[in-house]
């Protein structure tokens, strides 16, 4: 699974620690979604999309070795 | 993050505070004898085996006098150990979870792989000294390893922004 969250994440100007501090997870969770170490649950993934205002298809998307 | 079975964060010091002085209690216990004479108890055994040829005697749901030092310090040790281990972090959330399950499933396979080792290389009064080292190694092994692995996360974060 790759994601764009780095992207929407400059987009928006914020930091990993303040996206970290607005869901309220780790900064390290932060970190690895962004280098797609971890996999984060549903639950997080739309949290995320929430904060940038998008849908979480608009963020994570499947790779072909999925 | 919601967790059951993980002790509140402030029991992560109240751990730190017993597991240090213990474990050099600890050390000193095992390798020079440590004692401290007040604690000579009668304590109460559900079974208290003695070896038949050095002369020592059995007890069964009897009291006996034991010198508790090496007791309290291994449960000193134990309880802050598990403080430290389970005890959630400041941030606790699904990454911080995750990296605690498998550094749970590493220290358990380590361990474990350390005692067939030891199960063959180490015989008699040896093996009873491995087996004493093996009572504490999971817990040893978990908290290195889980700490290091977020320790290290938390540092490749100073190069990211």
């Amino acid at each position: 699974m790759k994601n764009n969250l780095k992207v929407e994440r400059a987009i928006k100007n914020i930091t990993q620690e303040e996206l970290a501090k607005q869901i309220g997870v780790s900064r390290q969770a932060i970190n690895s979604i962004e280098l797609n170490k971890y996999v984060p649950s549903t639950v997080l993934a739309l949290k995320l999309a929430k904060c940038f205002n998008k849908t979480v298809n608009d963020i994570f998307s499947l790779e072909a070795s999925d | 993050m919601k967790t059951k079975l993980l002790f509140p964060n402030q029991f992560k010091s109240i751990g730190w505070f017993l597991l240090v002085p213990s474990t050099i209690l600890g050390i000193l216990v095992i390798f020079y004898d440590f004692q401290l004479k007040f604690l000579d108890l009668n304590v109460f055994a559900i079974y208290s085996g003695g070896i038949d040829f050095l002369g020592g005697s059995t007890t069964i749901l009897g009291f006996e006098k034991n010198n508790i030092t090496d007791e309290i310090i291994g449960i000193m040790f134990l309880i802050g150990a598990l403080f430290v281990a389970f005890s959630k972090e400041k941030q606790e959330d699904e990454f911080i979870a995750k990296t605690r399950l498998e550094s749970l499933v590493w220290a358990t396979y380590i361990n474990y792989v350390i005692l067939i080792l030891c199960i063959l290389f180490f015989y008699n009064i040896g093996f009873l000294l491995v087996m004493i080292f093996n009572m504490f190694t999971i817990l040893i092994l978990f908290i290195i390893r889980f700490h290091y692995i977020l320790y290290k996360t938390n540092k490749s974060l100073s190069h990211e922004e």
